[in-house]
């Protein structure tokens, strides 16, 4: 049910409820486990574009979070019984277990063509005759009072802890809702990560003398979150910084750009993206809904990463400062791993 | 970029492994190539395609491709560059034989894409197994041989099975998997022979594990895209030809897709392709361990599947990155506003099923292994599995609407597990019947059973037990009305411009108003022997005459290799199989004026009654006249009403009546069931013993469907293509068929203008041609074949449609008469036109058109010609003398005989001596050695022509088999009469296939062979210069 009162009918799943939140849709065809445990997902009705999902059930290493994170799930036919061999559970069963109300056999196409043309918009899906009722009741005031601004910290870190071994470069990580994937790759190039939570003061940023900083991704929008963008600016010049999609966006408010809604947002694992610097098109995955205003960029920051598609900033560097964000997502988890080699680039000169 | 003069070439005859997906590459180059303001050269022997048209290319040439055939055009023509990867594998082997053979250098041809290196480094399975290595991507363990003992070394280190795969050949001819010595051995002797380059690679087996395929696409700046991966439901072991293949993959993680993806741009990268690439892994089923099966550097059967399944248009994009553009450069064709630079990403599934010949030949070794055995295809769109899948099985034209039923039910359970373990193309319905054998609880453990001893994924297994309990119950898997949906690439991300849909039910329909009066092209779905791309050929016609016209044109149709089913052909596209319902629903949902069937083969006609019945309205010939000509009865009373005789027949309800009549009329006799494709169970029975012997083996005969017996007359076939609009006849021109009536109209040598028929029966074949259109009451194409038979014409049967002989008639006098009768169709006259009515002036070149057979894959087969066709493709021969014309064909079919000096292996029957040797007199005249067992060697010597003599197998060795697999003759001239599978000869035809040597079974044709090699044929010409030839005559 979007706010516009338009209406797609399915059937549910066991678990019976209503979910609040904006609908959007991911047109990846794989990676329905990394994408509903993706932290940037909070609060998200996700609409799967591909028609088949769950075939090769759950795996539990795939998971980008410790739990379900979208606030509900659209599936034109989920598989009950899934064939994998790393498969510990099946996809609906999961759903369940996870509590989140999912709409099965609805016209996803249809959904995606009017989230399309309206844009992203509020929606409510409920599971269950008085949970309809519900959902018809409150959706209007739902809307009313909807706001992005208590996702991040409904998934971001509360406690400071290390990921990784000693030895390698020292990255502190602002925790806005990080990935696994992420965590993966820095651990895996050799760097010890100490993940803070998104609200960290300046001090305890600094806490041990890190090589360099690193912004997360998160759900949300990135004006949500004033005091970390303050945080950001005075650490700017003093240690190296690196952003990826709300952390971009995040280190983008710091220098002085502007954001801006997207119509509908980005989602999937095959969007193009130009590497302005070699001139050459990779092909990234994507998870936001709010992007850089390229026009807003001040003359320290040098766009390096266009979107092939509608133009939009996929990456800038700070032309003095070691500064450098991209909006697309390098760890993939789902999606293609054409820019990974960045993680390795940047440390390699934080050290 | 300059004006640049650019050749590409095509991929000559439609054989399997090599079909109509490079006249749809093909055309799609050169339109990219002509908008980018370049001139094309285009070179290509199969008639029956597109390309050829002289509208596709600037210069069009209907010449063989050989080395020398080439090179004679490459100095007339003095292209700059050469296109390559357009044209298959031949293509791809004939641009590497003149890069070798220096003439590209010679004369300053520069290759376009990839570079000649990397073709050479993919098809070496030697080179390339060390480049992966090299770049440390993982190959299955292997060995690549070039003698059978080396094979058999390395398969008592390696063990069994083991995989045989020959380099440089196509859709693995040659290749297979063996279980023991006895096997490898006989396959390392086909494997050796088959491959340009005397290698094979023996592999140890993968079989069992997942077979994924991934077409990717690079520029010259490296940028690199994956179009599309696909999955096939049969395990590594069947050729990816011969499997069912799914898009996107189903059972891979994302982890698993994402590695495999990596994995093909890191080949891609290392191969310095630049253009389309298809790569082909094997994933083990339960570890993340995989190997790269094989690569190949072009656009391919794979790439067309993929547009078609994604939208996008790999050829056209593979064809602009040749000419130097990058992907971020070139517009997206779907969207229009983004760039080539993305991946599409499918929210609907698509399901590949092959077409096999195995319904026309029962003897037939239906096996499917590493060597490819269908013909064509049929894809559906879906947006579940289950609806892709069953749109496919019925999109075969098998008369399937299910999975269950009859013949499997009746199949005991160890012959279906049979199949399953060793599969043919009946696996998909045997794991069907297998599983509703199994009730209730039964079914998961017939599922583990089912994929215990096939491999195939549970996963499929699932899905197909949800369509057998679906059938069981009688539900639909899709309830609801029909809604027509987009393929867009982009899952609705973008709005797309391109009119390219699928039907689905129950959901939102977003189909859009065609910008004019909307008519409907039914097209004809998966090539199969007997209904070609020919046809294809007539539908695209048809549409863009629709176009002229001011209409706007919807093609429905399912076949993925075709030049239709590009979206740019129509205003509407419509991928769908072509049944009722769905051509009912097309008509509905663009609120088309009528539906024109006559240009969709058999499969289209078919439709008639049905689609009258549901108040369709079908223009062009209707109902009735396909009626009258389908039906014996009503077509022999039109017949007796104008006077005109046919063979004297009757129709008989059982075998029984058959003999009687049979008697009565006197042998020899022509049997046929009817309303039957493409001759099928038609022979040609000599006496009372084979026609036991028929009855026994052809299909049983059904009330309603009698056997036709007809006095069997020897005489020469003629065959007329005409378009009639109620007043008048046009008649482009009339063939001449080399071989005597008896052999199926498919697989005889064809010429046009008529050579031997003199003006008096030309004249009583436009009269009777225009009496018969005019009774059966035809608006538009009709194809009539006659025999003239001791100076009397009688009539073979009548078709109301498009015929296989309709783009060579085009091809040859420039005369559209598709569009001719697309325009009476829409209530034109052909007064009015500017084709000119009656027949045609005759031309002043000559065009001969020479069957092309797929027989070395298809193992079993009798190659004796006869009613039943049995070829897969043809060439066209043009010259300005009828003899070059056959020597151009006859090269251009890839007989390969030597001007003289040649061995040629032969065997008589005594009754045919007295025509037989003189033309035997003639090769050896030329210098060729006569090769002869003791029966034919007699009569040679009587008549006083030298031969030397072979034993007969029964004889003992050295004999005759010997020297065929030893390659020691040239050609085999084995005059056979009916079929004798099993016997003798039979050996012989088929050693003859196996190992490439031209093998004639009519004395027809030999004796057309040897008029051809008495003849020097004239120097290759362009389409547009035989036309001006004929522009100049008909002025002077």
């Amino acid at each position: 049910m979007l706010a516009d009162g338009s209406r797609f009918d399915g059937h549910g799943l066991d678990y019976r409820g209503v979910a609040f939140g904006e609908a959007v849709f991911y047109t990846g065809m794989t990676g329905y486990e990394e994408a509903l445990t993706d932290p940037s997902y909070a609060g998200q009705i996700l609409t799967f574009t591909y028609p088949l999902i769950g075939n090769y059930g759950i795996s539990g290493t795939a998971a980008q979070y410790p739990r379900a994170c979208v606030a509900g799930t659209v599936i034109k036919q989920i598989a009950h019984r899934p064939s994998h061999y790393l498969a510990k559970t099946d996809l609906p069963s999961w759903l369940d277990e996870q509590s989140i109300p999912a709409l099965i056999g609805a016209d996803t196409r249809a959904i995606t063509i009017a989230l399309r043309e309206h844009g992203t918009i509020w929606a409510a899906l409920a599971v269950g005759e008085e949970e309809l009722e519900r959902a018809e009741r409150e959706l209007t005031a739902f809307v009313r009072t909807a706001t992005t601004k208590a996702l991040v910290p409904s998934v971001a870190t509360r406690e400071r802890h290390v990921e990784g071994t000693t030895g390698g470069p020292r990255v502190t990580l602002i925790d806005c809702g990080v990935k696994k994937a992420i965590l993966r790759e820095l651990t895996a190039l050799g760097s010890e990560v100490t993940v803070v939570p998104y609200n960290a003061t300046e001090a305890e940023l600094l806490e041990g003398d890190p090589d360099a900083i690193f912004i997360s991704p998160g759900p949300g929008d990135p004006t949500d979150l004033p005091e970390t963008i303050d945080t950001l600016r005075k650490l700017m010049g003093r240690k190296p910084l690196f952003g990826v999609c709300l952390g971009h966006q995040l280190l983008a408010l710091a220098c002085g750009a502007k954001t801006y809604k997207l119509p509908y947002g980005h989602r999937g694992g095959n969007q193009p993206v130009k590497d302005r610097v070699n001139d050459h098109v990779l092909i990234t995955a994507h998870n936001h809904g709010y992007a850089v205003d390229t026009h807003s960029l001040p003359s320290d920051l040098e766009e390096t990463m266009t979107n092939l598609n509608d133009g939009t900033n996929e990456g800038f560097r700070h032309r003095k400062l070691p500064i450098a964000a991209v909006q697309f997502h390098p760890e993939a988890s789902p999606g293609p791993f054409d820019a990974r080699r960045l993680f390795a680039e940047w440390l390699a000169t934080v050290r | 970029m300059p004006r640049r003069n650019i050749m590409v070439i095509g991929s000559g005859p439609i054989i399997i492994g090599q079909a109509a997906e490079f006249d749809y590459a093909g055309v799609q180059a050169c339109r990219a190539l002509r908008e980018e303001g370049h001139r094309v050269v285009l070179v290509n022997s199969n008639p029956a395609t597109i390309m050829t048209d002289p509208e596709i290319a600037d210069a069009v040439y209907l010449e063989p491709l050989t080395v020398p055939s080439v090179e004679q055009i490459i100095a007339r023509e003095r292209p700059d560059a050469l296109l390559p990867t357009l044209g298959g594998q031949t293509g791809l082997n004939l641009a590497v034989e003149l890069d070798e053979a220096g003439i590209l250098q010679r004369y300053g041809v520069e290759l376009l894409g990839t570079p000649v290196d990397t073709i050479k480094l993919a098809e070496d399975r030697e080179r390339f197994k060390e480049k992966m290595i090299e770049i440390g991507e993982p190959v299955a363990e292997s060995e690549i041989v070039t003698t059978v003992e080396q094979g058999v070394d390395f398969a008592r280190r390696s063990g069994y099975p083991l995989v045989v795969r020959p380099a440089y050949t196509l859709g693995g001819t040659g290749g297979g998997v063996v279980y023991d010595e006895a096997e490898l051995r006989e396959r390392l002797d086909a494997g050796l022979n088959a491959s340009l380059i005397h290698q094979v690679l023996l592999e140890t087996s993968l079989l069992g594990w997942k077979e994924i395929e991934y077409e990717v696409l690079r520029d010259g700046a490296d940028n690199c895209i994956i179009v599309c991966n696909m999955e096939n439901i049969d395990p590594v072991g069947v050729h990816t030809g011969d499997s069912i293949v799914v898009a996107p993959s189903q059972t891979l993680t994302d982890r698993e897709y994402q590695m495999l993806r990596t994995s093909s741009l890191n080949v891609i990268r290392a191969l310095d392709v630049q253009g389309g690439c298809n790569i082909q892994f094997a994933l083990h089923p339960t570890s993340n361990e995989y190997a790269i099966i094989e690569v190949n550097p072009r656009v391919s059967r794979s790439s067309a599947l993929a547009s078609k399944a994604t939208g996008y248009p790999i050829a056209k994009i593979s064809t602009r990155i040749a000419l130097g553009q990058t992907l971020d450069e070139i517009p997206n064709p779907v969207t229009g506003v983004t760039k080539a630079a993305y991946e599409p990403t499918l929210d609907y599934v698509v399901v590949k099923i092959p077409r096999w010949p195995f319904d026309k030949f029962p003897l037939a070794d239906t096996s499917l292994g590493t060597q490819m055995k269908s013909t064509g295809e049929a894809m559906g769109i879906g947006r579940t599995f289950r609806s892709a899948l069953m749109k496919a099985v019925r999109g075969l034209d098998l008369k399937r609407e299910k999975l269950l039923g009859a013949p499997y039910s009746e199949w005991s359970t160890a012959e279906l597990e049979a199949i399953v373990v060793k599969p043919t193309h009946e696996r998909l319905f045997a794991v069907a019947e297998l599983l509703r054998r199994a009730h209730g609880e039964g079914r998961d453990a017939a599922i583990e059973r089912i994929h215990a001893i096939s491999a195939i994924d549970r996963f499929w297994l699932y899905e197909i037990e949800a369509i057998v309990a679906a059938e069981e119950a009688g539900e639909p898997l899709e309830p609801g009305a029909p809604s027509f949906r987009m393929v867009d690439t982009a899952a609705a991300e973008f709005p797309a411009k391109s009119p390219y849909y699928y039907l689905s039910h129950g959901e939102l329909d977003e189909i859009r108003p065609t910008p004019h009066d909307a008519v409907v092209v039914v097209g004809s779905g998966p090539i199969r022997i007997g209904q070609g791309i020919e046809f294809d050929y007539s539908c695209v016609h048809a549409a863009w005459a629709l176009r002229a016209a001011g209409k706007s044109p919807v093609v429905i149709n399912n076949n993925p290799e075709t030049v239709s089913t590009d979206f740019d052909i129509s205003d509407a596209l419509v991928f769908e199989p072509p049944g009722p319902d769905e051509v009912e629903a097309t008509y509905r949902g663009t609120n088309a004026s009528g539906v024109m069937l006559a240009f969709g083969g058999q499969t289209a006609i078919n439709l008639a009654s049905e689609l009258s019945r549901r108040n369709v309205r079908i223009i062009g010939s209707d109902r009735a006249s396909l009626d009258m000509a389908e039906d014996r009865a009503q077509f022999d009373a039109a017949l007796q009403r104008l006077g005109v005789a046919r063979p004297e027949g009757k129709a008989a309800t059982s075998f029984r009546e058959a003999r009687v009549f049979a008697r009565e009329l006197g042998f020899p006799v022509l049997v046929r069931p009817s309303f039957v494709l493409g001759g099928r169970a038609m022979e040609i029975i000599y006496n009372e013993g084979q026609l036991a012997s028929y009855a026994e083996s052809a299909p049983p005969i059904l009330p309603g469907a009698p056997l036709l017996v007809d006095k069997y007359l020897r005489g020469l076939e003629v065959e007329v293509d005409a378009v009639f609009d109620g007043d008048d006849i046009l008649i482009p021109g009339i063939f001449e068929h080399i071989e005597r009536a008896g052999i199926h109209s498919g697989d005889s040598i064809s010429v046009y203008p008529t050579q031997t028929i003199d003006q008096a029966m030309t004249d009583r074949i436009v009269e009777v041609t225009k009496s018969i259109a005019s009774e059966l009451r035809i608006r538009g194409l009709i194809n009539i074949q006659f025999v003239v038979h001791e100076g009397d014409l009688y009539i073979i049967e009548a078709n109301p449609r498009a015929s296989r002989t309709v783009p060579i008639i085009q091809k040859a006098t420039g005369v559209n008469m598709v569009a001719a009768a697309t325009r009476i169709a829409l209530g034109e006259k052909l007064r009015d036109m500017e084709y000119g009515t009656g027949l045609h002036p005759r031309t002043p070149y000559v065009v001969v058109k020479v069957p092309v057979f797929s027989f070395s894959k298809m193992r079993g087969v009798e190659t004796i010609l006869g009613p039943e066709m049995k070829s897969t493709g043809e060439v066209l021969g043009i010259d300005e003398t009828f003899e070059g014309a056959l020597r151009k064909g006859f090269v251009g079919a890839g007989v390969r005989l030597p001007g003289s000096g040649g061995r040629i292996l032969v065997s008589i029957a005594d009754e045919e001596k007295s025509e037989s040797l003189p033309i035997l007199r003639r090769y050896a005249d030329l210098g060729h050695t006569l090769v002869a067992t003791a029966g034919t060697r007699a009569i040679l010597e009587d008549a006083g022509i030298a031969c030397e003599a072979i034993n007969k197998i029964s004889d003992g060795s050295p004999h005759v088999l010997d020297v065929i697999h030893a390659r020691k003759v040239d050609l085999v001239i084995n005059d056979a009469k009916g079929p004798r599978e099993l016997s003798d000869g039979y050996r012989i035809r088929r050693a003859a296939v196996e190992s490439g040597i031209a093998c004639l079974t009519s004395l027809d044709t030999a004796k057309a062979l040897v008029t051809a090699l008495e003849n020097v044929p004239g120097p290759p010409r362009s389409l547009h210069e035989y036309r001006d030839l004929a522009r100049v005559q008909s002025v002077g």
